[in-house]
């Protein structure tokens, strides 16, 4: 009788264990659901834009990827297994794009953590660039077809110091004929950062972020000039003070077609050095906008028109005030240009390409860039920045990147 | 009747007792209430008392472009903004072996959190503008410093606005536009769970 009462009482403690097992578990489940890393999947899109066409990959996350392209197909490679829609996507209204097949990587005949998107072109393609937008995040390739006609100059070198200026149609086409963003170009605005009781950074020997600048510029105006031909108009051609909105201005009203704002840089970080160039990032002020700029990203001109267009006063202001959106693609390339110069010219670190909302970049109505030279307050870079040979050098990269931006716009102006 | 008497009594007493017994528990519970906040990745919390909550804390370094993660320990009084104000000056003070990017002698005028906008909006003394070493990297290691580190360890703000000496102003040295408000950048920080 006793052993059949621990029995039962064995049995209802089991029973209640069991009972409380269960509702742990289904409790815990909501849990373990949410704490499994979420799959990467990827949308494909493509879009035709004047001169190019552009494939984008977003992912639902941020993903590592290597990529080599082709005469005519472009690969793209993930470091982990990825979920798409459609093993194969079909792009039939692209001018250049038929589709991309999507597969696992296989090594040895078995399927790796890696995933492979083929692109497979209509004809044969230049990539012109490759580049990474967040929020949310995309790989970006830009394509263009294979035209002898609109690749740029091979690469200066310093064996090669004055290189055949590219040539520049001094013949622009009828005004009625030319789009707004695509006319020859003719004026470049050069802005020397700084100037007046606006010292900028400060060396340790003393030297002035303004003086600086101000000797690069005047060099760099005297080398377009004399080599390209063209006008330049200067934000200051002394020492004296010069608001950002008045720099900004001065391009605008003067109707110059390029910005190149140099500086030169200084961190907290007294081991930081290099060159870098900066095109303009737009803070997206709020939900509206940031949708804005999505799009802006994805496509230019007459959709940020139409935007405009249908938008409300507050909108609009932002628009004004992000005068650079209409040509945010056309200063990454200009960016491209002269980074490029500036690490085959200069012995200076190569940090590269960035984006940061400057504020006399955002109301350029032109592709613009800020060139950050070298660092003042590394001291080693310090005393380059000393040295008037190592201005001339990072002058002459500057004008080499220009005239190649200059040659690479000028050409698509007149496959108009 | 004296066994009743008794009884009743200590029916009262069980009854006094009870009641006693609910009251102080109740004041007790109200008395400890906490306005949690939760802090990004390390379940800090605020407390109307004092306590302690833990921060990720990032520094830049020497030998990194990345700011790099310091766990701390924050001792927070007060409400909410106090304790964003009490979070900025363990900013302010830094971290031995590590660089915070913050001119000496600049102080935080005023701090104060805008709940519709989920913005912080920070009012630095006029200093700043004087003391600024300029510079496009400086500018942007002071601005993500703040705003990277508020963002992530309190994820109910979202944006963090700039004032100097309680006006807008362009920028701090000539660069980066400061008249709107900035969101966390987090490509300026080592931390991988926000990649």
């Amino acid at each position: 009788m006793k052993s059949r009462v621990d029995v039962q009482k064995y049995k209802t403690t089991t029973l209640m264990n069991l009972k409380q097992l269960i509702l742990i578990g289904c409790a815990a489940i909501p849990f373990l659901v949410f704490s499994l890393p979420t799959s990467l999947s990827v949308n494909i899109r493509s879009y035709d834009h004047s001169g190019y066409t552009r494939i984008v990959f977003e992912g639902n996350k941020g993903f590592e990827y290597e990529y080599s392209p082709s005469k005519n197909t472009l690969d793209l490679q993930l470091y982990q297994k990825v979920s798409v829609k459609y093993p194969v996507e079909s792009f039939p209204g692209s001018e250049l794009v038929d589709r991309v097949e999507h597969r696992l990587k296989k090594k040895s005949g078995k399927t790796v953590n890696r995933s492979v998107f083929r692109v497979y072109f209509k004809s044969d393609v230049t990539l012109k660039r490759n580049f990474v937008l967040e929020k949310p995040f995309r790989v970006v390739f830009d394509v263009e077809k294979s035209s002898p006609a609109v690749k740029p100059t091979p690469a200066l070198s310093q064996q090669d110091p004055k290189p055949e200026p590219p040539k520049i149609d001094p013949q622009p086409l009828p005004a009625e004929k030319a789009e707004k963003k695509h006319t020859l170009i003719n004026m470049i605005c050069i802005d020397p950062g700084h100037g007046g009781t606006d010292w900028g950074a400060v060396g340790r020997s003393k030297i002035m972020e303004k003086d600086i600048t101000l000797k690069v510029s005047n060099k760099l105006k005297k080398l377009i000039e004399s080599k390209l031909g063209l006008e330049v108009v200067m934000t200051r051609d002394k020492d004296e003070e010069v608001s950002l909105n008045s720099r900004v201005s001065k391009a605008n009203n003067q109707k110059a077609q390029i910005f190149v704002s140099v500086h030169v840089n200084s961190s907290f970080r007294r081991s930081a050095r290099g060159s870098e160039t900066y095109y303009v990032s737009l803070k997206a002020t709020d939900q509206e906008s940031q949708q804005l700029s999505q799009k802006e990203n994805e496509a230019f001109g007459a959709e940020i028109e139409q935007l405009a267009t249908d938008s409300t006063d507050e909108l609009k202001m932002i628009l004004w005030n992000m005068a650079q959106t209409e040509y945010i693609q056309e200063s990454s390339v200009l960016a491209d240009y002269i980074q490029d110069e500036l690490n085959v010219l200069l012995s200076t670190e190569n940090r590269g390409v960035k984006q940061a909302p400057f504020r006399v970049l955002m109301r350029a109505a032109m592709p613009a860039v800020l060139v950050e030279v070298a660092f003042i307050s590394n001291s080693s870079e310090e005393k380059k920045l000393n040295d008037d040979v190592f201005l001339d050098q990072v002058a002459y990269a500057l004008y080499s990147g220009i005239s190649k931006f200059v040659y690479y716009h000028n050409n698509l102006y007149k496959e108009k | 009747m004296n066994k009743r008497i008794v009884v009743s009594l200590i029916g009262l007493a069980v009854i006094f007792f009870v009641v006693s017994l609910l009251i102080f528990l109740r004041s007790k519970d109200q008395s400890g209430e906490k306005i949690e906040e939760q802090a990004a990745g390390n379940n800090a919390e605020i407390s109307e008392e004092t306590s302690v909550a833990r921060v990720r804390v990032f520094f830049l370094t020497e030998d990194s472009q990345l700011m790099r993660p310091v766990e701390r320990e924050l001792r927070l009084t007060g409400n909410k903004e106090q304790g964003y104000k009490q979070f900025v000056d363990l900013l302010f003070k830094g971290q031995p072996s590590y660089i915070t990017p913050i001119p000496e002698g600049i102080e935080l005028r005023s701090l104060y959190y805008v709940g519709s906008q989920k913005m912080v909006v920070l009012d630095f003394s006029e200093e700043l503008l004087d003391r600024f070493p300029s510079g496009t990297e400086s500018e942007l290691e002071f601005i993500y410093f703040i705003v990277d580190n508020l963002c992530y360890n309190f994820k109910e703000i979202e944006k963090v606005k700039f004032l100097i000496a309680g006006n807008e102003f362009e920028s701090i040295s000539g660069h980066i536009d400061l008249e709107e408000p900035f969101y966390p950048d987090y490509k300026y920080i080592y931390a991988p769970d926000q990649q």
